[in-house]
């Protein structure tokens, strides 16, 4: 079932993430060398539906594995590759990739068995013991650092995105394949921006979720979040930032703690709670501490110089269950998960969206299918997860401003030229923004076309092979289908 | 007597069970099986292929019937999306995913002439 390419040919083939964002795995593979990129799953869907099209591939043949970052939509189906298939490669991520997944994924093994409850079959992908015995397996690659398997060549390079976010540049008999993964060019106040790879790439996989979409500046967007949020509080409105428990969320926090600090009379002195509400919000939080020596020297100067950990937060109290949670007045709530599938965010959603004083902020992408995406069309009702009969009259106000931390259109294309790649290969984008970024790409290298310097742009579906011929480190044709 | 099918999903170790009553299964309801207990979805987004693990022979019949105690190795794949702006495929049967598993509509079988 598997075409075995020319001796020359580099074959790529997506198993997920192929006009869609979601279940990113893909494959490369190169002179009798096989790579996966990234294993996750897709969040709009449970058990097996979630999994790439893992039967398409012999999973035995992969030599190496490459996680970019701890996201589900990258990681989550890695207990299930390492411990329920016939895969024998070796597993590569960051050390604080590989520190937040194992809290994560543990997460993620809850929150989707208590989702699935209605059939009596257990369909989780894996177990706590699968994700145990899977993290033991995992090497780990410093960033800048290169690793040689059997002629596979490796470096990791900053992504930005989250922390322990990597871009991986692999070169195999002198050809470099740049795998950019969800990465991000914007300083935002804990990371490194994405960083360009001091070597030349001669295949360019990288992200397209934004398309052809313009970001706001972030001034602007810091500002607007923190406007919303305090003239709903102001008036007795109740605030929920559906979030992913790790990544973005610290550097929401980041931002409103800062806030709250600066206009703490104006918001009663303390009077306005903020929770951070997951279940592994504190062993993660002590992750983030201890990783600050891997984010950009402005948050490891406030560390040097104030003594104080930035991720100790002032005005921010965890919450592990919504037992706990004495709702009496206006406050701020973030939860987890990030679009609103089940779990605490759901269930405050459910609690507070009927009244149209509250607010619903979604900061992060949300994925087709999923609740988060739902609410961004204003739905009068939205059902209820606890009853499948009944649904919820939804009045609350609802927002969008992202701090997704994905290139916009802008610093993709800059990036693109700096990288300077003939080969391009998109992912992790819906099919509508792919395909408007792919026309954009083409009509901006339009003039170096029939030359030597002529940039190719795939948007392969999953399961549709891209087909690139080289000979030595020269390029002699590309063909996709 | 309950009977029972065998099933292992190409990339995965372990293998799963069908049980039911009678003497085989229909490859349309074996599949419909499959699905709903894997939960595999409403069928719009793949398609299921089930093989002879001996031969790798494709059952494409859908009322081919697959005797008890037998084993078969299953595909999930990319639905293929139909292009085709005056929808000509859609009343062929030919519609290149498993929603007819799920709606329990099954097509016949055209014989090739
Ligand atoms: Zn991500
Ligand atoms: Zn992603």
């Amino acid at each position: 079932m598997m075409e075995t390419s020319g001796k020359n040919s580099l074959r790529f083939f997506a198993l997920g993430g192929g006009n869609e964002v979601g279940r990113s795995c893909h494959i490369l593979q190169f002179k009798g060398k096989t790579i996966m990129l990234d294993a996750g799953v897709h969040p709009a869907y449970q058990g097996y539906a979630s999994l790439p099209f893992y039967d398409e591939f012999d999973l035995s043949t992969i030599d190496v594995l490459l996680i970019s970052h701890f996201h589900v939509d990258h990681a989550a189906s890695l207990p299930y590759v390492m411990q329920k298939t016939n895969f024998q490669g070796r597993v590569f991520m960051t050390h604080p990739t590989k520190a937040i997944y194992r809290w994560l994924l543990r997460d993620f093994v809850r929150v989707t068995s208590i989702g699935s409850s209605s059939g009596g079959q257990d369909d989780n992908l894996y177990t706590d013991e699968d994700l145990a015995d899977s993290f033991d397996k995992i090497e780990t690659i410093d960033y800048h650092s290169t690793v040689d398997i059997n002629g596979i060549k490796f470096t990791a390079f900053h992504a930005g995105h989250v922390l322990g976010a990597a871009m991986f540049q692999i070169e195999i008999a002198g050809v470099r394949v740049l795998f950019t993964g969800d990465y991000s060019r914007e300083l935002d106040r804990h990371l490194n921006s994405a960083e360009v790879p001091p070597l030349p790439s001669d295949v360019l996989i990288v992200e397209s979720t934004f398309g052809t979409a313009t970001h706001e500046p972030r001034a602007n967007r810091e500002r607007k979040l923190t406007q919303l949020i305090h003239s709903t509080v102001s008036r007795g409105g109740r605030v929920l930032l559906p979030v992913f428990a790790l990544g973005r969320a610290q550097e929401i926090m980041l931002i409103l703690d800062e806030y709250w600090s600066q206009h703490a009379e104006e918001l009663g002195g303390g009077q306005v709670p903020i929770y951070y509400a997951s279940n592994l919000a504190k062993r993660c939080m002590s992750v983030f501490q201890t990783y600050v020596n891997m984010m950009n020297d402005d948050i490891r100067k406030k560390f040097r110089d104030s003594q104080t950990n930035p991720f100790i937060f002032k005005n921010i109290s965890y919450l592990k269950n919504i037992d706990e949670f004495q709702d009496f007045g206006p406050s701020v709530m973030l939860a987890s998960p990030g679009m609103l599938q089940s779990g605490l965010s759901r269930d405050i959603l459910e609690r507070w969206c009927p009244e149209a004083k509250n607010l619903v902020l979604i900061t992060g992408y949300s994925v087709e299918g999923t609740m988060a995406k739902f609410l961004m069309l204003e739905p009068d009702t939205i059902p209820s997860i606890s009853n499948a009969e009944a649904t919820i009259p939804r009045r609350c106000q609802i927002e969008e401003i992202s701090f997704a931390a994905h290139v916009d259109f802008q610093e993709n294309l800059e990036f693109i030229e700096k990288i300077s790649a003939p080969n391009i290969i998109l992912v992790h984008g819906e099919s509508n923004p792919m395909g408007r970024l792919k026309s954009a790409l083409l009509s901006n290298f339009a003039s170096l076309k029939g030359t030597e310097g002529e940039v190719h742009v795939f948007n392969p579906r999953n399961c549709i092979d891209v087909i690139l011929e080289f000979k030595g480190v020269k390029i002699a044709k590309a063909v996709g289908n | 007597m309950s009977s029972t099918i065998f099933y292992r999903f190409r990339s995965q170790k372990d293998t799963g069970r069908i049980m039911f009553d009678g003497t085989g299964l229909t490859v349309f309801d074996l599949k419909r099986e499959i699905i709903q207990e894997n939960k595999l979805g409403d069928g719009t987004d793949f398609q299921i292929r089930i093989y002879n693990p001996d031969t790798n022979e494709e059952y494409e019949d859908d009322s081919h019937v697959i005797p008890r105690s037998s084993s078969v190795l299953v595909r999930r794949s990319p639905a293929i999306k139909q292009f085709s702006a005056h929808g000509m495929h859609r009343n062929t049967g030919a519609v290149g995913n498993a929603t007819r598993y799920v709606t329990g509509k099954p097509r016949v079988f055209q014989k090739k002439q």
